[in-house]
């Protein structure tokens, strides 16, 4: 294995961006796990230990999409990257960037009189769940966004090699970039404000990146087992159509209870419960395309995408669909199962979707022909395992919650510190067998092709 | 069907999904005000006073936000002004027990901090937070109420108290305040608590009918620890 184009390698750049803040956002997420314990653990309040953790993930899993798709791109264009230089400045914009907004999360954590308001928006920290970041940052970030997408666009356009694959996977993140942009106004009404507010949360997670994924798969199955492209671009089709069909009208699941309209009980009831379909085609696809062929070219990158559909189905489709009927969220909306869902769903959808495309296309860019498996294969375990138990601890936690609080009416802060407590520290024990495996994976990740390879696949 | 013919597909049908949910997003728009109060100067500067202080990264809002703390969306419902007040002031000072932070909350903040809250929980949201369903049915069955009960229970004191674990955990327990404290304590407190408490957050409830206040002093001296029932 080794990669075709010289601009390719810049994949690594990225990937090593993404696997610090990986590291990073576990190790925030156990100060939050043990300040559910011990409210004052930690020097920086629990708000911005959780901002600090949602956002690394957020982020190293964009950085993550943008270093695969610059692979993917000049593969699927046979060409060079239009830009070098432009793909190079536009990485390190967005670590400046990055790293300042942490550093003003910081900031605003231990002088919240810090987070003052500059141009009626304010300087550190907007207070809105996942898009923390303040608006000066979220400009940068459009343009950094937009350099990358320009930078892609131009590169298709050298050799005009519109595959199905990168078709989608450009529209997605052309869907993506437009997706940001509800978040960046300020609505004087909270009812407006959470309206627009899951434009940008609910059509990412639901919309523009299942699409990405939709497109990821069809190409880590063109990679490992040298499926057929005829083949998969038509699944790909048939799954991404379907993501939109549903995820679309299925934002309505967050519409029951912020002061919309009724209606939305319906829309959002019927659509939203048809969305795991699409995911469970992914599996099948997997697993069909897998079993007609015999020559696995990429035993690791074909585990990891495999896995990457069946978690994707389980936490996002089966986690998900049990609490988005009405009937149900009446109960459960707001409580620790929707940490539970939110959880394996970002891990089975998108963490091991990163970490495939690590795994299908690393080889290459370091130049080697075969690795040794076995890292790969433990903190896959290490992490799968403890994230399996740390999401049926938190759904335990969630239907005490629902029961003691929602059904019986107990005080919110009751339940939390006597009846649950048990499940934080069951979570926090498992978070750290998590990070062993994120551990393990970092290991793996610097020192893959670069040590003899000792077992043959 | 041909690769071709999926891919439009694929398009097309989107897009009219898209156009669906943006003619429903229009709709919606035009019906929200109907289902929420006007929106003062104040209400907007507590909001704004909610962003600043991330208030978000710890509590919900309508249901969404993070989990570690109760959800506001009907705070000043329940709770009584003054009470909201000195706790977003300083809430170990009201509350030794409290988890959230001093964060520096000034007094014009927390005034506007409560105008917003105050918006929120008038607020049309299709009947949510339900009502707990088992105990409402646990207070039709089971025996009759006492006058102190009743009237324990119509002022709303369950909302920071908490008896025999049913109740709030923002003001003391009051399992066993019968054994703590006597009649004149008991009357007294109510009429001003600060005059017994001091920098008590809990409101005065001097303009209680006499018998009112008798009612649930009497109440109140029945809870003991076991021995007397
Ligand atoms: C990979 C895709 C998905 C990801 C990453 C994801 C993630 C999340 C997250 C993080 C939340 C919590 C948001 C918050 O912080 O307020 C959430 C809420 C929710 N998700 Fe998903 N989700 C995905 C797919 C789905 C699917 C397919 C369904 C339905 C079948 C679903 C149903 C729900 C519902 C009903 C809620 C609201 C829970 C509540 O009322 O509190 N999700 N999701
Ligand atoms: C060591 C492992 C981890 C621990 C101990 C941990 C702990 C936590 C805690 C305590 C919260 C706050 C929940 C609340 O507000 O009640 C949280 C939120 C969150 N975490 Fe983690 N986390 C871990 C790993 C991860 C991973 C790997 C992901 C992504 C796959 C993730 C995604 C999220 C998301 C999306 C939220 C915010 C939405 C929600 O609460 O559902 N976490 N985490
Ligand atoms: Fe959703």
């Amino acid at each position: 294995m080794t990669i075709k184009h010289e601009s390719q390698k810049i994949a690594q750049h990225f990937y090593t961006f993404a696997v610090l803040l990986f590291l990073v956002q576990v190790l925030v997420g156990i100060i939050a796990a043990v300040q559910f314990i011990w409210p004052d653990f930690f020097i920086l309040n629990f708000n911005t230990i959780r901002t600090l953790h949602i956002n690394a993930l957020v982020v190293w899993l964009l950085v993550g999409f943008m270093g695969a798709t610059y692979y993917v791109v000049s593969e699927e264009s046979e060409t060079e990257l239009w830009s070098l230089p432009l793909a190079k400045f536009q990485f390190w914009a967005t670590v400046v960037t990055i790293t300042t907004v942490v550093l003003g999360y910081i900031i605003m954590g231990l002088y919240p009189q810090a987070n003052i308001l500059v141009f009626g928006t304010r300087l550190l920290n907007e207070g809105r769940e996942y898009i923390e970041a303040p608006r000066w940052a979220d400009v940068l970030i459009v343009i950094s966004v937009l350099l990358f997408l320009l930078n892609c666009a131009m590169t298709v356009l050298k050799t005009k090699k519109w595959t199905g694959i990168q078709g989608v996977l450009l529209g997605g993140l052309v869907f993506l970039a437009l997706m940001y942009l509800p978040g960046m106004m300020y609505a004087k009404s909270m009812v407006k404000d959470q309206f627009w507010w899951w434009w940008v949360v609910h059509l990412w997670v639901e919309g523009a990146w299942e699409i990405i994924a939709g497109a990821l798969l069809a190409f880590m199955l063109m990679k490992t087992i040298g499926a057929k492209r005829e083949v998969v671009e038509k699944w790909m089709y048939v799954e991404v159509g379907l993501v939109l069909f549903t995820g679309i009208l299925g934002t309505g699941h967050h519409y029951y209870w912020i002061g919309t309209p009724e209606y939305w009980l319906w829309v959002g009831g019927i659509f939203s419960s048809l969305e795991p379909i699409p995911l469970l085609l992914m599996v099948w696809n997997a697993f069909r395309t897998t079993r007609e062929t015999r020559n696995v070219e990429n035993k690791v990158g074909l585990y990891y995408t495999v896995a990457n559909a069946i978690f994707n189905f389980v936490g996002a489709g089966l986690w998900g669909i049990i609490h988005t009927l009405p009937q149900v969220n009446k109960w459960t909306h707001g409580t620790q199962i929707t940490t539970a869902h939110g959880h394996l769903a970002f891990y089975g959808a998108y963490v091991l979707l990163v970490m495939a495309m690590i795994y299908v296309t690393l080889p290459a860019i370091r130049g080697v022909k075969e690795f040794n498996p076995s890292r790969a294969f433990q903190s896959f375990w290490w992490m799968t395992i403890s994230m399996v138990f740390i999401v049926l601890t938190i759904t335990g936690a969630g239907m005490v919650q629902t029961y003691m609080e929602r059904l019986m009416g107990l005080d919110y802060v009751a339940v939390k510190a006597n009846y649950n407590l048990w499940f934080w520290i069951f979570r926090a024990i498992f978070g750290v067998g998590f990070l062993i495996g994120v551990g393990i994976f970092v290991v793996d990740y610097f020192k893959l092709g670069k040590e003899p390879a000792t077992a043959r696949a | 069907m041909s690769n071709k013919a999926v891919k439009n597909l694929f398009i097309y049908g989107s897009l009219f999904f898209f156009v669906i949910f943006l003619a429903l997003t229009f709709d919606t728009m035009g019906k929200l005000d109907k289902r929420a109060p006007e929106i003062t100067e104040d209400v907007n500067a507590g909001k704004m006073a909610w962003h600043k202080y991330d208030c978000i990264g710890c509590h919900t809002i309508f249901g969404n936000g993070s989990y570690f703390a109760p959800d506001m969306t009907k705070t000043a419902e329940k709770k009584p002004k003054e009470y909201l007040k000195k706790f977003l002031m300083d809430p170990k000072a009201v509350n030794p027990q409290a988890s959230m932070p001093k964060l520096g909350i000034s007094s014009e903040e927390a005034d506007k901090l409560i105008a917003f809250l105050e918006w929120t929980s008038k607020v049309d949201t299709n009947g949510w937070p339900p009502k707990p369903i088992l105990a409402t049915a646990a207070g039709v069955g089971g025996k009759e109420l006492t006058a102190g009960q009743k009237t324990y229970q119509s002022l709303g004191c369950s909302a920071c108290h908490m008896i025999n674990g049913i109740g709030g955990t923002t003001a003391p327990e009051l399992t066993y305040v019968g054994g703590k404290r006597d009649r004149a304590w008991l009357t007294g407190h109510f009429k001003n608590p600060s005059a017994y408490v001091p920098n008590s957050a809990m409101p005065a409830y001097g303009n209680l009918k006499e018998k009112e206040l008798n009612d649930l002093t009497d109440y109140m001296l029945t809870l003991k620890q076991e021995g007397k029932k």
